[in-house]
């Protein structure tokens, strides 16, 4: 397999776009990010586009704008993990000599719902029984809760860190300070969650440009190399599970640090999928930035805020930045490569060597997450 | 618990062949138990996740289990009865399920508390009742 590198990178700021299609918030993610590559679009050998509700050829749909067509186009699924699979993808291509260039786009409209929770899948059973994608990580918080001695006021907390990283990224859907008191005194959505404990519905897009590293040399002195690509899916359970370990991020991070020969403690940056207040915690644990049950000192001492030891989610994360489901992947690796780079204004983690993305997608039945994907970053 | 029985009387309940309502009106959560490996799945399912034998069994599964964790659903899809508590209830069969908890208080649960199985109207579709099984907690 070759080193793979990242050479650009593109995304429109995360937002209600009710009056664009699909196609109109997709397109200028991508050329962003052939602009920021400077390649030329007839050098892009291969698309994988991830979508979760797109609908039918998404990637078809936002590249002829920009008339990106009469190559391998590919559009993968794996819900909110869509965009992060779609890069593994790409890598997975790359890496093993098939392409040389290849594009990423991670699109979503979920404005066209309406509102409201997650639509989610019709057919499976526990949905069609009234589980809810707040609901379902409540269950989680409040087992946590229980267990861990957690309290609300320092679930909230999460919050206020993301939204406070947020206000210093222009891409964020969310640009607004918010406190312990106004997050717990916000509507109720799912106990223990009120409305800030839980991501916006939004729309959005982000595009990233992959090479081969003798290619990408050909563009630019300072690629950003993948260190790792994982993506997994759930194990299947019918029975009990322990819903305070995430054992799809477990065992993906174990892969992903194994493949990468690095370690927890040398990420400088990480980007993780903090759909409801709850996750975040989880995953500083799953990822071993702590020991189990450790999440909440770990937050609460300033460690995984921007200035801490591992500064997690200085994009706002998807509470704040926003989670436009398919697009999330792509819009993470987006803010890990311009941490890298050095190009991440106001929120730049200083002197960031390694970064990594963390992408988890579920919403059916016997599974923790359906899907998770995690992947890492260096120069 | 065992074999399902023959004579049962069809309810329209929303889970479908998931819930068993025998002839004296005792509601059942019927799952699945594998004839090879013995794994019981709920709700029914015509081929077993740990061998993929299709030589599975109906079977009646335990009403009574234990309340792993819920959380109060203020906002969901149209139709349900709006807050309702959602739950996972672990039964001793190695079955997890997902259910609504009725009968209680939020503030009156606890983990680990003992359930028991029940039917309630959770909402409604098209003017018409929606009901299925339930679990609320087991009187002392």
């Amino acid at each position: 397999m070759r080193e793979v590198s990242v050479v650009g990178v593109g995304m429109v700021p995360f937002a209600k776009y009710r009056d664009k299609t699909l196609a109109e918030i997709g397109w200028p993610a991508v050329k962003a990010a052939i602009e920021d590559a400077g390649v030329d679009k007839r050098d892009i050998e291969a698309a994988y586009c991830g979508s979760a509700l797109g609908g039918m050829m998404s990637g078809q749909r936002v590249l002829k704008q920009l008339g990106i067509t009469g190559l391998p186009i590919i559009n993968v699924e794996n819900a909110c993990s869509s965009s992060s699979s779609a890069f593994r993808q790409a890598y997975i291509s790359v890496a093993a000599g098939v392409y040389d260039v290849a594009l990423v786009l991670g699109v979503e409209k979920l404005t066209k719902f309406g509102g409201g929770t997650l639509p989610l899948e019709e057919e499976d059973f526990e949905v069609t029984h009234g589980l809810v994608m707040p609901a379902l990580y409540g269950m989680r918080a409040r087992r946590y809760m229980h267990d861990y001695g957690l309290t609300d006021k320092q679930l909230a907390g999460v919050a206020v860190k993301a939204h406070k990283h947020g206000s210093l990224n222009p891409e964020a859907q969310f640009r607004n300070e918010v406190t312990v008191e106004e997050v717990m005194a916000a509507r109720e959505i799912a106990q223990p969650f009120t409305l800030l404990h839980c991501c916006p519905s939004g729309d959005g897009a982000a595009a990233v440009i992959i090479m081969s590293v003798e290619k990408a040399r050909q563009y630019t002195t300072k690629p950003v190399r993948v260190a790792c690509s994982e993506v997994n899916s759930g194990k299947y359970m019918t029975g009990f599970r322990d819903m305070t370990t995430p054992e799809i991020t477990v065992r993906g991070a174990k892969q992903a640090y194994e493949e990468a020969g690095i370690g927890p403690d040398d990420v400088d940056v990480a980007e993780v999928h903090d759909a409801f207040t709850i996750a975040e915690l989880l995953y500083y644990e799953a990822l071993g930035f702590c020991a189990k049950g450790d999440a909440a000192k770990l937050l609460e001492d300033g460690e995984t805020s921007l200035g801490g030891r591992i500064p997690v989610n200085p994009s706002g994360g998807l509470l704040s930045r926003g989670h436009p489901i398919g697009a999330t992947g792509a819009a993470q690796i987006v803010e890990v490569v311009r941490h890298l780079r050095g190009q991440a204004g106001d929120r730049q983690v200083e002197g960031a060597k390694v970064g990594l993305t963390h992408c988890t997608g579920g919403g059916i039945s016997g599974f923790d997450h359906g899907a998770c994907s995690i992947h890492m970053f260096s120069v | 618990m065992g074999q399902a029985a023959e004579d049962t009387i069809e309810q329209p309940l929303l889970a479908g062949n998931a819930v068993r309502v025998g002839a004296d009106g005792t509601v059942y959560l019927v799952g699945v138990q594998c004839a090879g490996c013995q794994t019981k799945v709920f709700p029914p399912v015509p081929v077993c996740p740990e061998c993929m034998s299709e030589d599975i069994d109906k079977i009646d599964l335990s009403s009574d289990g234990s309340l792993y964790s819920w959380s109060v659903v203020h906002v969901a899809p149209k139709g349900w009865n709006v807050p309702y508590i959602a739950g996972y209830v672990d039964l001793p069969d190695d079955v997890r399920v997902f259910a609504h908890i009725t009968g209680a208080d939020p503030g009156s649960l606890e983990m680990d508390m003992a359930v028991t199985l029940t039917t309630a109207v959770l909402g409604d579709k098209d003017g018409a009742a929606v009901e299925s099984y339930a679990f609320t907690p087991k009187q002392a």
